[in-house]
C-alpha cells in the first residue's frame, strides 16, 4: 500500500472533521509533518496481524460495572463556574437556529 | 530531605509541617526562577493544609502515612480550588470543582500539597518544549530539557524543592523526565491507580505516578495512591501490598530479563555503559541475568503514535469552548466558535496530534491505521508475557541519550517520538516500569534503568530498584 497523499486538501478535511480552524499556510506545514509520520507509520504492514486479535484496552476482560445508583454530584454552580459565558442558568452559546 | 525522613519527624514532633512547607516555599521562591518547573505555588492553601496536620498531631489524632510531606503535583491532575491547566492555553485560568481520586488520597494521608509543575500541553511531548507556558529545565544543567511530559515534576524532585511529585505516564512520561533528571520514577500497572480526575490524553494507557528522590519514597506515595476507585471502570480491584517494605525484599535469585533490542543502534555508548554496569552490579547482589527477546520493540513507537492519538483526538474534543476554559467567538456560529477556540487555544503539538489522531480513525483509513495498531499492540503485550514468563523483571535503559539541549529537537517531531522508544512497548502492555537513577555520564548527566515487572508485581520491581540504588548511594542531587 502506498498510503494516502499528505497534502493540504487532506489536512483541510481532517481539520474540519476535528473542529480545528487553520490556515492554509498552517495546513501546509502540517501536511509535511504529518507526512512523514503516516509515512513512518506505514512500517506496520510489514507485520501479518491476520488472526491476531485487537487490544483496545489491556483490562477490558474484567472491566466491571458500578451500580447504577444515584450518587451526589457538582452543584449546579459548581458545574457553571468554569464556564466562559452563562445565561439563565445554563451555558450559553452564539446561536445556532437560524431565526426566520 | 527525602519522604521517609519528614514523616518520621512530623510524626515524632521534631519538625511541624508548616516549617517543612514553609522552607520548601523558600527553596521554590529562591531557586524556581531559572527552573520553571512550577506553573503554580499554592502557598496559602499549602500553608493551610500544613498548619491542620500540625493541629491534628496536637490533638492527638493519628496522622496519616505522608504526614506532612509536601508533594508537587503534574498540572494535568485536578485540584479542587487550585488552578489546574494541564500546560495548555485552553485551560488558563480554570479551577476545577473536584479533587482528582489521587489528590483525594494524597490528602486523607496528610501530605501537603505545594503547587502545580509544568509539562508538555495535554502530556503530549519528551521535553517540557509543548507547555504553552514555556519549559522547565533540568536541574543539573539549566540549557537542557528536564523530560517530558512529567519534566516539571521530575526537575523539582531533582534540585529539591519538593522531595517527592506526581506524575503522569502514557508512553514514558514520568519514567523518561525521571531518567534525565536522576530521580526515581514509577509508572504502576496500568489500572493500579485511580485515572478520575486526571485530565485524559489516551485513556487506554495513562497512568498516575510518583517521582521521589529515593525509591522508597516513591514506594510510599505510590501504596497511597494506589487502591480500586469505582468512580474510574478502569481501575483494577486488586489488594496492594505493603510496598515500602516490598524495597527491603531479598533480591538474591531473582531472574533479570535483558533485551537486546533495548540495546540497539541509536542507544548512546555512556547509557548503554552504564545501564550494563547496573545489571553487573545486581547480578553481584545474586540476581540471575539472561538475554530475552522482545522482538516486536522496532513497532511499538509507531504503534503508540497511531493509538495515542487516536483516543487523544476522541478526549480532546470535549474542549470546545462552552463548559470551561477559553472561548474564542467569532459571533457566526457554533462551529466558527468550536474552531476558533480550539485553534487559539491548542499549541502546534497538540493540533499534529489531534489530526493524526482524526486522520487514522476517519473513514476510509480506520482499518488500515487504527485497527492495524491494535492488533500489533496485542504482539507487543504478548512479547512481555513471554519474557516475563521466563524473569521475573526486564532491565534496560530508559532513555537512549541523556538529557538533551532544548531546541534540538522541537523542528523534528518525528526524531522526538523516536526517544521514546524505550518506554513505550511497557505503556503498551500495560505492565508496571519504573526508572532508577545508575553511573552519570562523565559529564554529569544523570542515566536512569528501567525495570519493568509483571503486571501487579511493582513490589518485585522495587526490590529491585532499592538493590540498584544501593550500588549508587551517591545521593544524587545537582549542585
Amino acid at each position: 500500500m502506498s498510503g494516502p497523499r499528505v497534502d493540504r486538501s487532506l489536512v483541510q478535511h481532517v481539520a474540519k472533521l476535528s473542529s480545528l480552524s487553520i490556515s492554509d499556510a498552517e495546513a501546509d506545514k502540517l501536511a509535511t509533518e504529518l507526512a512523514k509520520i503516516v509515512q513512518y507509520v506505514a512500517q506496520l504492514e510489514e507485520l501479518d496481524v491476520s488472526g491476531v486479535p485487537p487490544t483496545a484496552h489491556v483490562q477490558m476482560d474484567r472491566m466491571p460495572l458500578r451500580a447504577d445508583e444515584p450518587r451526589p454530584c457538582l452543584s449546579h454552580e459548581e458545574a457553571l463556574a468554569g464556564a466562559p459565558r452563562v445565561e439563565n442558568d445554563g451555558f450559553a452559546v452564539t446561536s445556532f437556529v437560524e431565526e426566520k | 530531605m527525602i519522604v521517609g525522613d519528614v514523616v518520621a519527624s512530623v510524626h515524632r514532633g521534631e519538625r511541624t509541617a508548616e516549617a517543612v512547607c514553609l522552607e520548601m516555599l523558600a527553596g521554590i521562591e529562591a531557586r524556581d526562577g531559572s527552573l520553571h518547573s512550577f506553573l503554580h505555588v499554592a502557598k496559602d492553601a499549602a500553608l493551610e493544609q500544613a498548619r491542620s496536620v500540625d493541629e491534628k498531631r496536637k490533638s492527638g489524632r493519628p496522622l496519616g502515612s505522608l504526614a506532612g510531606v509536601p508533594i508537587a503535583i503534574k498540572d494535568a491532575i485536578c485540584t479542587r480550588g487550585i488552578p489546574t491547566t494541564a500546560g495548555s492555553k485552553i485551560l488558563s485560568g480554570w479551577v476545577p470543582p473536584y479533587d482528582a481520586g489521587v489528590v483525594e488520597r494524597l490528602k486523607a494521608a496528610d501530605a501537603v500539597l505545594i503547587g502545580k509543575t509544568n509539562m508538555d500541553e495535554f502530556a503530549m511531548g519528551s521535553s517540557n518544549e509543548n507547555s504553552a507556558y514555556g519549559p522547565a529545565r533540568n536541574p543539573w544543567d539549566t540549557t537542557r530539557t528536564p523530560g517530558g511530559s512529567s519534566g516539571g515534576s521530575a526537575a523539582a524532585v531533582a534540585a529539591r524543592l519538593a522531595p517527592c511529585a506526581l506524575g503522569s505516564d502514557t508512553g514514558g512520561s514520568i519514567r523518561q523526565p525521571a531518567a534525565l533528571t536522576g530521580t526515581v520514577g514509577i509508572k504502576p500497572t496500568y489500572g493500579r491507580v485511580s485515572r478520575y480526575g486526571l485530565i485524559a490524553f489516551a485513556s487506554s494507557l495513562d497512568q498516575v505516578g510518583p517521582f521521589a528522590t529515593d525509591v522508597r519514597g516513591a514506594a510510599r506515595v505510590l501504596s497511597v495512591i494506589a487502591g480500586h476507585d469505582a468512580r474510574d471502570a478502569t481501575s483494577l480491584d486488586a489488594p496492594v501490598p505493603d510496598l515500602v517494605a516490598a524495597c527491603d525484599r531479598d533480591v538474591k535469585g531473582l531472574r533479570i530479563g535483558v533485551p537486546d533490542e533495548y540495546f540497539a543502534e541509536g542507544l548512546d555508548p555512556e547509557v548503554g555503559a552504564s545501564v550494563r554496569a547496573a545489571i553487573g552490579g545486581l547480578e553481584k547482589r545474586g540476581c540471575i541475568v539472561k538475554p530475552v527477546k522482545l522482538p516486536h520493540t522496532r513497532y511499538a513507537v509507531a504503534t503508540y503514535y497511531v493509538l495515542a492519538t487516536a483516543e487523544a483526538s476522541s478526549n480532546l474534543a470535549r474542549f470546545d469552548g462552552v463548559r470551561y476554559g477559553l472561548r474564542v467567538d467569532p459571533r457566526r456560529d457554533l462551529r466558527a466558535m468550536y474552531g476558533a477556540t480550539r485553534d487559539a487555544g491548542f499549541g502546534p503539538e497538540v493540533k499534529r496530534r489531534i489530526l493524526l489522531g482524526t486522520f487514522v480513525l476517519s473513514s476510509g483509513y480506520y482499518d488500515a491505521y487504527y485497527l492495524r495498531a491494535q492488533k500489533v499492540r496485542t504482539l507487543v503485550r504478548r512479547d512481555f508475557e513471554a519474557a516475563l514468563r521466563e524473569v521475573d523483571v526486564l532491565c534496560s535503559p530508559v532513555s537512549p541519550t541523556p538529557a538533551f539541549r532544548l531546541g534540538e529537537r522541537v523542528d523534528d517531531p518525528l526524531a522526538m517520538y523516536l526517544s521514546d522508544v524505550y518506554t513505550l512497548p511497557a505503556s503498551l502492555a500495560g505492565v508496571p516500569a519504573m526508572s532508577v537513577p545508575c553511573t552519570p555520564t562523565k559529564s554529569g548527566l544523570p542515566v536512569g534503568l528501567q525495570i519493568v515487572a509483571r503486571p501487579l508485581d511493582e513490589a518485585t520491581m522495587l526490590a529491585v530498584a532499592t538493590a540498584c540504588e544501593q550500588l549508587y548511594p551517591a545521593a544524587l542531587a545537582p549542585s
